[in-house]
């Protein structure tokens, strides 16, 4: 079926490190799905292998129930967004939008008429002339959008494709990208480290770390109930505490409790104790780094201004607490 | 920089009399910036003066016994002379040739192997710049003479063919470096993105990497014609007719002929050494730019 | 990342001179050392293995020990005056300033002179009675110099030509001064050292690989390639002064049809090339200049 990717047992690695270890993973037609996790974590790779910039060592990979595994990156019916863009600078809009299509030996009007298409659903119809530096960084990005859009995929791939773009424009792009999703439904893999855009954007979020896939799930499933201690430090800012061996937070010595710290309420009437011990005021939150006597450092997310400061003594009360396995850190 | 403010506020005069007063630092710094630099600048344009100035002098006379920076009457008459003597028109038409096929052939192996050279990573880049390295570091003389036995045997000698070995190893090895920096500009991204769009190697080379390295090339270019232009050595090897000759192993017969006819030798070394000069001064604008890297990476858009 | 098949296709890029350069190099490198023990004559077709008769010639030929003392004079002269001419030049010039490009193209142009007009230049700059250097150490009151016709001076005068064509090494120098971060500048000016300070104790020690190399490039030039203007401007007179080896060979080769001997002439120039070259990068092992 159009738009279905599946990889089986996917490995690449390089050298001693393996950077892609038995990946197995299917991305459903017309979804829009985001790979997070840290550097290193592999999903670069994985975005690399499904587009065939790299070979894998062993696994398959399946676009559109064909294996593409040893198939040439031009023949995949995919497309990428590389996260500088990768616009040709010696060319004008209307010349990056042609390229792959006269490599292709289209012909140079009815390339031309197509590329004049793309631009016009992305808006930058007027902008075919241009050269890339003299544009902004939002209209870049639609030109890149724009030469993937003419490739006509099955799936789309974007690497990072707001990191290069300063924050009040990334807010905007990136729900922009989320409407042009909508509007084709074509299957899109999307490749992050901010764990922002892997909650806002995707229909499901892949965490890896170390190659691996720790978690698949729709965002806030898997912000609410998180497969292990990796994932629930990862996504969430400030990430969630965890207490090895309960602590504070009872339970006991075969368990890590954790706590999001939104799930953290300054209550008298709370059972554990703590120091303040700094106050970050954010504006429309405030962050609270608190002690505990056993040593044991809370962070608490409050409204603004909670009405206590350092060296203040405060209760905290607890809820919904995650419990893991403290050997191995999966969820129990 | 404490005496930037008053400059600014007071002008001209205020720098004059900065100069007078307590500026000896102002004027250590004009000495270091404009006047010693100034003087090595005349010390190395001078012998091309010198080359100008002996070519404008009437043939045959004795030429003056003291120093003389102009002639006293600036006459043409050896660049006239000159056709006479030897059959110049041939010879620069001959030179003119060399460099036409010679030129090409530079820049197309420097260009290849210096994108070669780009595709190349860790440690396969290492080992091919060290190889670079080594061949940068051998002489031709150490294979002149086994070179010249080659293309004698090849049955090439009397052709222009041995003209064209430098410019199949792209004259040197920093022509290839030059081009291999400056290809260094063109990011991954860019080349996968022409890979994914089904552009094959050679086409990435050609249509993407060589149109954003055009000051690149417009550099290379020119060293390569100065390097051909002035061939000696292999045309004195290897050619063998008269009319063959390129216009150095001209300038060299016109030396035998008429080993003290001054105004007329020089006149002959203008000829020779003009067209590298204009040729070089489209490429000083790139090579020795304030940052001559950055200038050969400037993107060649337009 | 290593990525397997572009490293194949940066491979085939560099065919195309690879080939060049075994079949123009490597292979007329390897026949040298097949010819030198020959009685070819660079004429005839049939060379015969003789031995080491050619060794033997050599060992008491006394126009290559006068060869040989001409060229180490002139090493020994001229790398040193080239070097610092394009290091100081380059470091001189390298900071921005207006019209900074026209001073660095004046520095330039001598080295685009095609090398037998500068040889004839020269001819004329040196020459006894009309020559403009005489005339200038005339204005100073110096009777000047029979350039050519002595050897010691024939030996300078080719030197002093060879002091203008620097441009190769003094673009390396302006290039790499470039790539020195301006901050290191900063930091060291913070901490009180003034320009001589920073000369010695930042830009030398910061450029040294590159120095180093520039160097030995320019020991194997002066040494093997740049004898086409002294070819020209002297032809090995007055009294073999300047009959470099490079020349000796050339005439050996070319005139006197003993190409064999030519050969073995030339691997003794790769051999004293070789240990001069091996001696600097010892001398500056010590300084510990190279990781």
């Amino acid at each position: 079926m159009k738009g279905v990717i599946r990889l089986a047992a996917l490995t690449r690695s390089y050298g001693t490190t393996t950077a892609v270890d038995g990946v197995d993973l299917e991305v459903r037609a017309g979804e829009l799905i985001t790979l997070v996790g840290p550097s290193g974590s592999g999903k670069s790779t994985i975005l690399r292998l499904i587009a065939g910039l790299d070979r894998p060592d062993s696994g398959r990979i399946l676009v559109d129930d064909v294996d593409v595994a040893r198939m040439p990156a031009h023949r995949r019916a995919v497309a990428m967004v590389f996260q500088d863009y990768a616009l040709f600078p010696h060319l004008t809009v209307l010349g990056n939008l042609t390229f792959g299509l006269r490599v292709r030996k289209v012909r140079r009007a009815e390339a031309d008429q197509r590329a004049r298409i793309a631009a016009q659903r992305l808006g930058i119809g007027d902008l075919l002339d241009r050269y890339p530096d003299q544009m902004s960084g939002g209209q870049r990005q639609r030109v890149a959008l724009a030469r993937a859009l003419l490739r006509d995929p099955s799936v789309y791939l974007l690497d990072e494709p707001l990191a290069s773009l300063d924050a009040p424009l990334r807010f905007a792009t990136r729900a922009d990208l989320l409407a042009l999703h909508r509007e084709l439904r074509t299957t899109t893999i999307h490749v992050t480290h901010d764990q922002h855009e892997a909650m806002t954007l995707g229909d499901r979020v892949v965490v890896l770390a170390a190659g691996q896939i720790r978690q698949v799930g729709p965002p806030q499933q898997v912000y609410d109930a998180p497969a292990d201690t990796f994932v629930a430090g990862f996504l969430g800012s400030p990430p969630m505490n965890l207490v090895p061996g309960g602590g504070v937070l009872g339970g006991d010595a075969t368990l890590t409790l954790g706590v999001r710290p939104e799930d953290l309420t300054l209550d008298d009437a709370g059972r554990i104790a703590a120091t303040v011990e700094a106050v970050e005021a954010l504006g429309s939150e405030a962050i609270l780094l608190t002690r505990c006597p056993d040593g044991t450092r809370l962070t608490v997310r409050t409204g603004p201004r909670p009405g206590v400061g350092p060296g203040d003594e405060v209760r905290l009360r607890a809820d919904r607490l995650h419990r893991f396995d403290a050997a191995t850190g999966r969820r129990r | 920089m404490t005496g930037g403010e008053p400059i600014h506020r007071f002008g001209a005069a205020c720098v004059v009399r900065r100069l007078w007063t307590g500026g000896g630092a102002v004027v250590g710094r004009w000495l270091g910036r404009y006047v010693v630099p100034a003087l090595f600048a005349a010390l190395f344009v001078a012998p091309l003066w010198f080359m100008l100035v002996g070519s404008l002098r009437p043939t045959g006379a004795p030429p003056p016994r003291t120093l003389e920076l102009w002639p006293a009457e600036p006459t043409t008459a050896a660049y006239t002379r000159l056709p006479e003597l030897v059959p110049l028109l041939r010879y620069l038409a001959n030179s003119a040739l060399v460099v036409a096929l010679a030129v090409p052939v530079t820049v197309l192996v420097a260009s290849l192997t210096g994108f070669g050279l780009r595709l190349l990573s860790g440690a396969a880049r290492r080992r091919a710049l060290l190889g670079l390295l080594v061949v940068l570091l051998v002489p031709v003389t150490a294979v002149w003479a086994t070179r010249f036995e080659v293309f004698r045997l090849a049955g090439a000698v009397d052709t222009y063919l041995p003209l064209l070995a430098p410019a199949a190893l792209a004259v040197s090895p920093f022509l290839v470096l030059l081009y291999a920096w400056s290809f260094g500009g063109v990011p991954d991204s860019q080349l996968q993105a022409a890979r994914l769009e089904g552009a094959g190697w050679l086409t990435i080379w050609r249509r993407l990497a060589l149109p954003q390295v055009k000051p690149a090339t417009l550099a290379v270019a020119v060293l390569a014609f100065t390097f051909h232009w002035s061939n000696f050595i292999d045309p004195l090897l290897y050619l063998t007719s008269g009319d063959r000759y390129t216009w150095p192993l001209g300038l060299r017969f016109l030396l035998l002929l008429n080993p003290t006819d001054w105004p007329l030798l020089m006149a002959g070394s203008v000829i020779a050494t003009a067209p590298c000069v204009l040729v070089f001064l489209f490429a000083q604008r790139i090579l020795l730019a304030d940052d001559p890297l950055a200038a050969l990476r400037s993107k060649g858009r337009r | 990342m290593t990525r397997p098949r572009p490293a194949l296709t940066g491979w085939a890029f560099l065919a195309p001179y690879a080939i060049a350069v075994a079949l123009l190099v490597a292979v007329p490198a390897l026949l040298n050392v097949g010819y030198a023990f020959t009685d070819h004559t660079g004429l005839t077709r049939d060379p015969q293995f003789v031995g080491l008769a050619n060794v033997r010639r050599m060992l008491d030929d006394r126009f290559l020990l006068d060869s040989l003392q001409a060229s180490l004079f002139h090493v020994s002269l001229a790398v040193p005056v080239r070097f610092v001419a394009a290091v100081g030049l380059g470091l001189l010039l390298a900071a921005p300033r207006p019209g900074g490009r026209w001073f660095r193209t004046a520095v330039y142009l001598p080295t685009v002179i095609p090398d037998v007009a500068l040889a004839v230049l020269f001819l004329w700059v040196l020459n006894p009675l009309y020559g403009p250097l005489n005339q200038l150490l005339g204005l100073f009151g110096h009777a000047g110099y029979n350039w050519l016709a002595d050897p010691t001076t024939a030996r300078i005068g080719v030197v002093l030509m060879l002091a203008f064509p620097i441009g190769e090494g003094f673009v390396v120098v302006l290039a790499a001064r470039r790539l020195l971060d301006g901050r290191l500048y900063e930091a060291a000016a913070l901490e009180g050292c003034g320009p001589f300070g920073q000369l010695r104790r930042l830009t030398l020690p910061l450029l040294a690989p590159v120095l180093v190399l520039l160097a030995v490039r320019d020991i194997i030039l002066t040494l093997q390639v740049n004898f086409v203007p002294a070819y020209v401007l002297t032809d090995g007179r007055p009294a073999n002064a300047t009959l470099y080896l490079p020349v000796y060979i050339f005439d050996q080769v070319f005139e006197f049809s003993g190409f064999a001997y030519g050969s073995l002439v030339t691997i003794l120039l790769m051999l004293i090339t070789a240990v001069i070259i091996t001696g600097l990068l010892l001398l500056v092992r010590r300084w510990r200049v190279l990781r």
